[in-house]
């Protein structure tokens, strides 16, 4: 059974002005496993830390909580005086109530609610410590930086500059990560580039680091400041030391464009010359407009029923739209789908007029006899299934579309009647060699 | 089409008038089918080319079919008004075409069995206007709905169609425009509620020449669908209103968002475009003046949050539709950083009537400080469903009950839910609540769009909110945390709730992070996400306490807390629930009592739904 000892300072009127600390040392000397709590106008002072070395030794405490300012300022002092009497330092921790509640809030009652917040938590938590040892071990002077995006890069360029060996590794061909595919950034729209490109430079030039491009984490052993890893050199069939990186292979490579780019499904029926046909159509209509990018994924979309990747990545080149674009607006509005779509699209309106109508349960009716959830398509591609958030007609709730077709009123049964009618076209619907496969 | 040659003044215009009505008698016989999405959903477009084929076989070539836009009354679809005597069929199928045009067309006579009876004195009604539905109603945004076909601009030049914008461009300066449209008190219907003429004065007085003008029409509320049925069946009156407006603001480009689930409005308002343009009624120096202004079309994708003005705008740009901090407000920095002005569907259409009849007898209408009529689409647990417009300050027992019916099957009624996802939910003993911008806001509830959704006995407030917040954890954009993490928070604590595993101090906790919530996301879409648990909360706290506490859903519907039960007083054994049931948990023989096998039952709930009687009771 723990034996908890809770100590709130006052910290002058820092805390006591705003928090009740009286309420705080009688709320905390309740919490179970609590067997003393107390408050003090400064904790941090020789004879407020008295009272902490007292209570442990009389009240054989197993653990204790200091709530009062922040760690930084004054952890090292209570744990050197609980470990001065015997109690394992990392037994004791900080309620930060200063920093963290007083100095922040002016609503006295709300304070000492979050006051009292604090302490429980970290009560539950010291009482779930454990006592620990300080050891020390040899330290090898090298580091490796694992993923070499901006995040990696930067760390990697600090440890250089303060003068150690650095061992970079990054799984893809080139270093950049996330932040080169990005425009501007979150929150203030820096551009990302002006950020990322330097720093790409500076890992080249830098003598302490050593860069693995294309090149996999494979097994880790060892424990802090002693690891072994095992990286694997992805094979490249470059000979490093002739190359002058001047990109002329990347024409001819056919691995290009499919590294760094989302994976998709392609258009299953068309030759890239089709679909760079389809799509050169379909971008006539478009030349130099501005704010193209919905209209057009939308005629694409019309067209070959989804987004397939290929095309998707054809439409960038041909009309400069980096792919990142057309990929986020693909998958912020819920009018594009990435994956093939059946050849019936089931719209169930969960509208709030429909919900109210027992929407919900044609659309429960519709994941148990078609075995799919929203958003998904049957295996013999006839039926997708897409919930909306109202189609219109509310009058007529609970309302579902079958591709463009409205029915109204509807019913648990006449649901299953209309897949039944669905399912029962469909040998003339559906192309002749996929009649035979289903 | 009469013609398609330019219009090179008022002067034109007005003889193009004449010449349309000259060639329509009053006298002809016409059968008008209503061609709104609602109806077509119930065949109506079938039923169109019936009566073509069948007027044909028969020889009756002088008699007019014609296709319009919504009546509203969609319920009762389809609706067919055969003109000049105005009878109203309704719910006509395929069949009745023969006995139509037999008794009515070449008779004169009624075919009874299709007018619509009033449930209350079970009368028959003959016109449509003497159907309760539409007595109250004051169609002013309605004013041609239903009356013309959408697709041909002459019906529309023929019911006074854009006079009002001669009148603009001959005899009106842009600064009295905004005069007149501030002094008819029009307040924005797309939300917010904001002055239009305020709206329009501030873009004007923006720096620079390159304007836009930006029509929402991306309806995102759930319930709603008035702007949709304005862009289908009359979307010449949106577009005369941009170009007022436009004139008035200083700008020569515009946009109408369209909702991506809204094809036939594209393909309507497409058509209105290509019309206008080739009487020169838009494009370059319309009607003679130096004012030159062109329309786009442009298509949302399905994103709620592409409502919000500035999402709008980022999405009319081809970039995902993520809200921006505002200021700059778009009057001040919107499309491509130019002054834009954004107004909903129905503000424009509104627009030209202004113009039209003057800004007293607009603000005749109305309230304080809410003026002209609002069109609301009466939806849920009601009677007749549909879109019924009506002065502002007309109260929520009007709409119910006097317009709508009633609840169905003799329910109590427990809410009007009014503006979507941002709204609230308003109880019974607010029933006599005139509606307008303030009142509504005071209730608990809002304007929005103009959806009210209502909700009887069975519905659980609870699981009202649940649902919004699962919709609004879906739609949101994700670009702030507060509403990112806060709602889909609030939304796991609600759904804990109707499991039935709510705990002591959850609705405390609800409330505090709808504080937190509203106070900290960057648009309206988070800042208002919370209004539906804090109304339901201030009005049906007890339903919540009920899950907590007691672990009931006093309405029946969180499955998790009932078990459905037969009254065997009740029960006719009429069979229904059994036919219904997924897992054949429903026994018992043709007329004797059923029984729910509480092993199989999966809590599907269609027998509760189903029963007749009200014999399927929930536990
Ligand atoms: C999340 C969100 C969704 C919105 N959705 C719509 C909408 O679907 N239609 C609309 O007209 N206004 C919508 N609005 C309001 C618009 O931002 C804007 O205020 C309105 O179009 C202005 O037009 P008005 O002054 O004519 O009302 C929405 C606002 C928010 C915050
Ligand atoms: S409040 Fe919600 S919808 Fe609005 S910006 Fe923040 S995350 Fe996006
Ligand atoms: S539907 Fe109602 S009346 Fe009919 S058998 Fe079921 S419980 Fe009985
Ligand atoms: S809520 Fe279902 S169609 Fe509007």
């Amino acid at each position: 059974m723990a034996r908890m000892g809770v100590f709130i300072c006052w910290c002058g009127a820092n805390i006591a002005e705003t928090v009740d600390c009286e309420a705080v040392a009688s709320y905390a000397g309740a919490l179970p496993g609590v067997t003393i709590a107390r408050s003090y106008k400064y904790m941090c002072s020789d004879p407020g830390q008295r009272l902490i070395t007292d209570a442990i030794q009389e009240h054989k405490l197993s653990g204790v909580v200091v709530a009062s300012c922040s760690p930084r300022m004054h952890e090292p002092t209570f744990r050197m005086a609980a470990a001065s009497v015997g109690l394992n330092p990392y037994m004791l921790e900080m309620a930060n109530i200063r920093e963290h509640c007083s100095w922040v809030h002016t609503n006295r009652r709300e304070a000492t609610e979050k006051a009292k917040d604090l302490v429980r938590i970290l009560v539950e938590k010291v009482k779930r410590n454990q006592p620990l040892q300080e050891i020390e071990v040899p330290v090898t002077q090298r580091v490796m930086v694992i993923g070499a995006g901006i995040a990696g890069i930067q760390a990697a360029l600090d440890v250089a500059a303060a003068g150690y060996e650095v061992a970079l590794v990054e799984r893809q061909p080139s270093i950049g990560g996330h932040m080169a595919m990005l425009d501007e950034t979150f929150p203030t729209l820096d551009c990302s580039q002006c950020i990322l490109t330097p720093r790409m430079v500076e890992i080249m030039q830098s003598k302490n680091i050593t860069l693995h491009s294309y090149s996999e984490v494979e097994q880790v052993d060892g424990y802090v400041g002693n690891f072994k890893v095992k990286v694997r050199h992805k094979a490249r069939s470059i000979d490093m030391s002739k190359c002058t990186g001047c990109g002329d292979c990347w024409k001819y490579c056919l691995a290009r464009n499919k590294i760094s780019e989302p994976s998709g499904p392609a258009a299953p029926e068309e030759s890239p010359a089709e679909v760079a046909e389809k799509v050169d159509t379909l971008l006539e209509k478009y030349t130099d407009r501005a704010g193209m990018v919905i209209g057009l994924l939308q005629d694409v979309q019309n067209e070959f029923n989804y987004l397939p990747q290929d095309t998707l990545v054809y439409l960038s080149v041909k009309s400069k739209i980096p792919l990142s674009r057309l990929y986020a607006v693909a998958r912020f509005y819920n009018g594009f789908s990435l994956e093939p779509r059946g050849k019936y699209i089931i719209r169930v309106c969960l509208g709030t007029a429909c919900h109210l109508r027992g929407g919900g349960r044609i659309a429960d009716a519709v994941v148990r006899e078609l075995g799919i959830e929203h958003g998904e398509t049957t295996a013999d591609k006839l039926f997708t299934l897409e919930r909306v958030n109202c189609l219109g007609t509310c009058a007529l709730a609970p309302v579902i579309t079958v591709n463009d077709k409205y029915h109204g009123k509807m019913t648990v049964g006449k649901m299953m009647k209309v897949l039944e009618e669905c399912a029962r076209e469909k040998p003339e619907q559906v192309g002749v060699e996929e009649a035979q496969i289903v | 089409m009469t013609v398609a040659t330019r219009l090179a003044n008022a002067g034109d215009l007005a003889s193009l008038r004449q010449k349309i009505l000259a060639g329509r008698k009053s006298t002809k016989i016409a059968i008008s089918v209503c061609a709104g999405t609602g109806c077509r959903a119930q065949g109506s477009m079938e039923l169109f080319e019936e009566f073509q084929r069948e007027l044909q076989e028969q020889n009756l070539t002088d008699v007019e079919v014609r296709a319009t836009g919504c009546h509203g009354f969609c319920e009762q679809g389809p609706l067919v008004v055969i003109f000049p005597r105005k009878i109203f069929y309704r719910g006509v199928k395929v069949k009745d075409v023969p006995r139509i045009v037999e008794k009515t067309i070449r008779n004169n006579e009624v075919v009874d069995s299709l007018l619509f009876k009033d449930p209350a004195t079970k009368k028959k009604c003959l016109l449509e206007n003497e159907v309760p539905f539409y007595a109250k109603q004051q169609r002013i945004v309605f004013r041609n709905n239903g009356k013309i076909d959408p697709t041909q601009i002459d019906d529309y030049i023929a019911a006074d169609g854009y006079a009002a914008l001669a009148k603009v461009l001959t005899k009106m300066s842009a600064e009295q425009v905004i005069e007149q449209v501030s002094q008819a008190g029009l307040r924005g219907r797309g939300g917010g509620g904001f002055p239009t003429g305020r709206k329009w004065d501030i873009c004007r007085a923006q720096p620079g020449d390159e304007k836009y003008v930006i029509c929402n029409g991306d309806e995102g509320d759930p319930g709603a669908f008035m702007d949709r049925s304005i862009m289908e069946g009359d979307p010449n009156s949106v577009l005369e209103g941009m170009t007022i407006g436009a004139y008035a603001i200083g700008a020569s480009r515009a946009y109408i968002y369209v909702r991506a689930e809204y094809p036939l409005a594209v393909t309507n308002l497409s058509i209105a475009l290509e019309q206008s343009r080739s009487l020169g009624l838009l494009g370059e120096n319309i009607l003679g003046s130096d004012f030159s202004f062109d329309v786009e079309i442009v298509r949302g994708a399905g994103a709620f949050v592409c409502g919000e003005e500035t999402a709008l705008i980022a999405s009319v740009q081809g970039d995902i539709g993520s809200p921006q901090q505002r200021p700059p407000y778009p009057a001040q920095a919107g499309l491509w950083g130019k002054p834009t002005n954004i107004n909903n569907v129905e503000t424009w259409a509104n627009v030209p009537v202004i113009i039209d009849k003057g800004s007293k007898w607009f603000a005749g209408m109305g309230t304080e400080h809410s003026k002209g009529t609002k069109v609301f689409s009466l939806v849920g647990k009601v009677l007749n469903t549909g879109l019924v417009e009506v002065p502002m300050g007309t109260t929520l027992r009007e709409i119910v009950y006097d317009i709508g019916g009633g609840i169905p099957k003799k329910r109590k009624f427990k809410a009007v839910q009014t503006g979507g996802p941002s709204g609230g939910c308003i109880p019974e003993s607010l029933l006599d609540l005139p509606v307008d911008f303030e009142k509504l806001t005071e209730a608990g509830g809002m304007m929005g769009s103009g959806g009210l959704i209502v909700m009887d006995e069975r519905t659980c407030m609870v699981d009202v909110a649940k649902y919004f917040l699962a919709f609004l954890v879906d739609e949101s954009c994700g670009k702030c945390s507060p509403c990112r993490e806060g709602v889909m928070q609030m939304h796991s604590i609600l759904c804990r709730i109707v499991q039935g595993e709510g705990r002591e101090g959850d609705i405390e906790l609800l409330e505090q992070l709808a504080a937190y919530v509203k106070e900290s996301s960057l648009c309206q879409l988070g800042g208002t996400a919370p209004n539906p648990v804090l109304s339901t909360l201030r009005h049906f706290r007890n339903e919540y306490e009920a899950h907590i506490k007691d672990k009931k859903c006093p309405a029946g519907v969180c499955t998790a807390l009932v078990e459905f039960e037969v009254d065997e007083e009740l029960c006719k054994g009429c069979g229904l629930c059994m036919r219904d049931c997924p897992t054949e948990a429903v026994i018992g023989e043709k007329k004797q009592p059923h029984k729910i096998d509480v092993e199989l039952c999966i809590k599907c709930g269609v027998c509760y739904e189903d029963c007749p009687f009200d014999a399927v009771i929930a536990k």
